[in-house]
C-alpha cells in the first residue's frame, strides 16, 4: 500500500501556514490583478474583430468574435516577418558581440589598474542614459555633416558624406552600434560580478599547480562562470527583442523599412491603423517566442549548476 | 638540488611590516617548519616563497637561482592552502589530473601517475566522485596529492592539518612524514602548533612579530630557547618564567623571588650563565616536568610554595603551585598523589635551569 499520509502538523506550525497565507494575499491578490488580468483581457480581445472605432466598450468584442482568425493572419503578414526577421538579426549581432566586449571589459576589470574606479564610472554611464536621448545623440553622430564624417574626413584626408542613416544597411549597422555602445556596460556588469565571484584561492592554487593566465581563465574562471553567462545571455536577448526608443529615435524605422523591428511595427499598427485585436495576437504570439528562448535559457542554467552541484 | 635560501627578506603592507630582515637556509630534502603565533609573518613568508606575494626587500633563491623573475606558475613548487582550495567544480580524477594538464603532460603518462597517487593517498573509491561531497579529511588528501602528482621539488604546507578533526590529525602527521620520505622533497610547513612542528620537522624556524626568533632542530629550539618568547611558545604547558634578581647571598650567586623568597644556586652550568648576566633583573625558567616535588625539609635550591590547583589531564597531572605572586605549573604522572594546599618545595632542575635577561628577554650565556 502506498498510500499517501497527510503530513501531521503541530499547532504551531498551522499557525504559522494560516499567517503565512494572510500575509502574502495582498501581493498575491496584485499579482492578479497585474499579470493575470491584463493577460486575460489580452487572450479575449485577440479572439476578435474589436476595434477601438467599434463604438463598443472591450467586453462587448465577443459580438465580432472570429475564434482563431487574427493568428491565421499573422501568417499571411509579410510585413511581420520582415520586422521579425530584422529583429532576429539585430539580436543575433548585436548580443554576441556586447557579450563579447563585456566579458573581456570583465577581464580587465577584474584586475587591478591604476584610475580603475574612474574608468569603472565611465563605463556604467551609456546604461543610465535614457534610450531615447542616446538614440538621439547618436542620430547627430551619424548625420551626413556630422562628427563621424568630419573625423573619417581628416584620416581619409577627402571630404566623406556618408548618408549613415539613409542607407537601409548602414541606418541597420548605425543602429546596432548605438546599441552595443549602451548595452555593453550591463553585459560587463553582470559578468564582473561574476568574475569576481570566483574564489581567489582558486586561482591561486591553480597558478601554482603551473596553470599559466589562459589555462586560469578556461579551466577555473570560465567554468565558474556559466550561470552567470547565460543570465546574461538571456537578459540582453530578451531585451534586445524588444529594441525601441533608440532605434525609433534614430531612424524611425526606415528609411522604408531598413530597421523597422517587431516594437516599432506593433506601434504602427496600433496608432495608424488601430488594430488592436491584431496587437493583441501578435503580442502573445510574441510572448511564446521570447518565453521559449528563456526556457531554453533557464533549461542551460539549471544544467550547468546540476552539473556543478551533483 | 632544491633548497630555499632567503636573504635579508622583507615584506611591507603599507606600515606594517609582515616579515622583517628574514635569513634563512633550508637544505635540499629537509622538513623544516615555521612555526609562531597569528600574524607573525609565517604564511606571508610562504606566500613569497611561492611568488604569490612578492617581497619588498631581499631575496629568494632555489638552488642558488635566484627567484625574482620567476613567476608563480613557473617556480614548479607544490602548495597546500589551509582551505585546500579544491577545484569544486571537478572530480577528484579531475583535480589531481590539473597541474599534469596544464604542463601538456602526454595522457597516457597522466592516467598513469593519477592512478599511483590516488593509490597512495587512498582516493580510489572517490576518484570519480564530485568534490562538493567529500569530507574534509578526503579534501585534505585531495590538496595535498593534487601538488604531489606532479612531483615538485619543493613543497610548500600552510597549515595543512589545522582543519582536521583531532583523530584524522594524528594519522596525517605521520602520513606526510612518510611522504616526505617517499618524495625526497624540501618542505616547508606553517603551522602555530608546536607539536605539530616538534614531530614533523627537522628543523623548526620559530617567528614572532615578522622576525625570526630562532632556528634550529626541534631539541634545541626545546632545550636551549634563545628567548623567553621561544622559551614560552615551546612545550605544553609551556615553561614556567619567574621574573627574580640576581643577589650576592653569602659569596655565592643566589635568586631573590621577592616574597617567595631567595634561593642559593648551586648548578655548575646555570651558575656560569648567571656570571654572564649584565643586569640584575633577569627571569628564571623551568620546564613544568623538569620540576621536582619535594618536602620542605629537603635541602635542594628551590621556592617553597603551596599547591594551589590540581589538574588530570589523563596522561599526566598539572600541580599549580604558588608563592608570593608567583605561579608555576608541574607536570607530573597520572595519578600523582598530592593535595589540595599542601606545603611544598619545587626543588629547581639539576642542569635544566634557563636564564634570560628581563629586559631583553634574551637567554644569558646561551652556547
Amino acid at each position: 500500500m502506498s498510500k499517501k499520509k497527510k503530513p501531521v502538523l503541530t499547532t504551531l506550525e498551522r499557525e504559522g501556514k494560516t499567517l503565512g497565507l494572510y500575509m502574502t494575499l495582498p501581493a498575491q491578490l496584485l499579482l492578479l490583478f497585474i499579470v493575470a488580468f491584463p493577460l486575460c483581457m489580452q487572450v479575449y480581445v485577440s479572439l476578435s474583430w474589436w476595434g477601438p472605432l467599434d463604438g463598443v466598450k472591450w467586453y462587448y468584442a465577443y459580438e465580432s468574435l472570429n475564434w482563431f482568425g487574427n493568428y491565421g493572419e499573422i501568417f499571411d503578414d509579410s510585413k511581420f516577418w520582415g520586422s521579425l526577421g530584422r529583429t532576429f538579426l539585430i539580436v543575433a549581432v548585436v548580443v554576441p558581440v556586447e557579450f563579447l566586449l563585456g566579458l573581456g571589459l570583465a577581464m580587465l576589470f577584474a584586475d587591478k589598474f591604476p584610475g580603475k574606479r574612474v574608468f569603472y564610472s565611465i563605463m556604467l554611464m551609456p546604461m543610465m542614459i535614457v534610450p531615447a536621448v542616446a538614440g538621439y545623440m547618436f542620430f547627430m553622430l551619424f548625420q551626413s555633416s556630422g562628427p563621424l564624417n568630419d573625423i573619417l574626413s581628416a584620416i581619409a584626408g577627402t571630404r566623406v558624406d556618408t548618408v549613415w542613416l539613409a542607407d537601409p544597411d548602414l541606418a541597420m549597422v548605425s543602429v546596432m552600434i548605438a546599441d552595443i555602445w549602451q548595452w555593453t556596460p550591463l553585459m560587463f556588469l553582470i559578468l564582473l560580478a561574476g568574475m569576481v565571484g570566483v574564489p581567489e584561492d582558486q586561482i591561486k592554487a591553480a597558478t601554482l599547480l603551473g596553470a599559466n593566465a589562459w589555462h586560469r581563465f578556461w579551466r577555473i574562471v570560465l567554468p565558474r562562470m556559466k550561470t552567470v553567462m547565460i543570465i546574461a545571455l538571456v537578459i540582453r536577448s530578451v531585451e534586445c527583442f524588444k529594441i525601441f526608443d533608440i532605434l525609433y529615435v534614430m531612424t524611425g524605422g526606415g528609411p522604408g523599412v531598413a530597421t523597422k523591428s517587431i516594437s516599432v511595427y506593433i506601434l504602427d499598427l496600433t496608432f495608424k491603423d488601430l488594430e488592436w485585436s491584431y496587437v493583441a495576437a501578435i503580442g502573445l504570439f510574441i510572448l511564446v517566442c521570447l518565453s521559449l528562448i528563456a526556457v531554453v535559457g533557464i533549461y542551460y542554467m539549471q544544467a550547468a549548476q546540476k552539473k556543478a552541484e551533483a | 638540488m632544491a633548497s630555499i635560501e632567503l636573504i635579508n627578506l622583507t615584506k611591507k603592507f603599507g606600515d606594517l611590516i609582515a616579515v622583517n630582515d628574514l635569513n634563512l637556509v633550508i637544505p635540499d630534502k629537509e622538513f623544516v617548519a615555521l612555526l609562531g603565533p597569528s600574524g607573525c609573518g609565517k604564511t606571508t613568508t610562504m606566500n613569497m616563497i611561492a611568488g604569490i606575494e612578492m617581497p619588498s626587500e631581499g631575496s629568494i633563491l632555489f638552488g642558488g637561482e635566484d627567484m625574482r623573475t620567476i613567476p608563480a606558475n613557473k617556480r614548479d613548487v607544490g602548495f597546500v592552502f589551509q582551505n585546500y582550495a579544491i577545484f569544486t567544480h571537478m572530480t577528484v580524477r579531475k583535480n589531481l589530473e590539473f597541474g599534469l594538464r596544464v604542463r601538456g603532460v602526454e595522457k597516457s603518462e597522466i592516467a598513469r601517475r593519477v592512478q599511483n597517487m590516488a593509490d597512495l593517498m587512498r582516493l580510489n573509491d572517490r576518484i570519480d566522485w564530485r568534490t562538493s561531497k567529500l569530507s574534509v579529511n578526503e579534501l585534505q588528501k585531495v590538496a595535498i596529492g593534487r601538488s604531489a602528482v606532479t612531483e615538485p621539488e619543493i613543497f610548500l604546507l600552510d597549515e595543512p592539518l589545522s582543519n582536521l578533526d583531532a583523530a584524522f590529525r594524528a594519522f596525517m602527521r605521520t602520513e606526510l612524514k612518510h611522504l616526505q620520505h617517499e618524495f625526497q622533497q624540501t618542505m616547508v610547513y606553517v603551522t602555530h602548533d608546536q607539536i605539530e612542528a616538534m614531530s614533523l620537522a627537522d628543523r623548526i624556524a620559530v617567528m614572532d612579530l615578522g622576525l625570526l626568533q630562532q632556528y634550529g632542530t626541534p631539541n634545541e629550539v626545546y632545550n636551549k630557547p634563545r628567548n623567553t618568547f621561544v622559551a614560552n611558545f615551546m612545550g605544553s604547558p609551556s615553561m614556567n618564567l619567574l621574573p627574580c634578581r640576581l643577589t650576592n647571598g653569602g659569596g655565592d650567586h643566589a635568586l631573590d623571588f621577592g616574597d617567595a623568597g631567595t634561593s642559593v644556586i648551586e648548578d655548575g652550568e646555570l651558575m656560569r650563565r648567571c656570571k654572564l648576566a649584565r643586569n640584575a633583573d633577569v627571569v628564571f625558567g623551568m620546564r613544568p616536568e623538569d620540576i621536582d616535588i619535594q618536602p620542605r625539609e629537603v635541602g635542594r635550591p628551590g621556592i617553597d610554595m603551596e599547591v594551589s590547583f590540581v589538574e588530570p589531564i589523563g596522561p599526566r597531572t598539572v600541580v599549580h603551585l604558588s608563592a608570593g605572586g608567583h605561579s608555576i605549573k608541574v607536570a607530573k604522572d597520572k595519578q600523582y598523589p598530592i593535595e589540595l594546599g599542601a606545603k611544598v618545595k619545587a626543588a629547581f632542575p639539576k642542569g635544566r635551569c634557563h636564564i634570560f635577561d628581563a629586559e631583553s628577554g634574551n637567554a644569558i650565556g646561551l652556547e
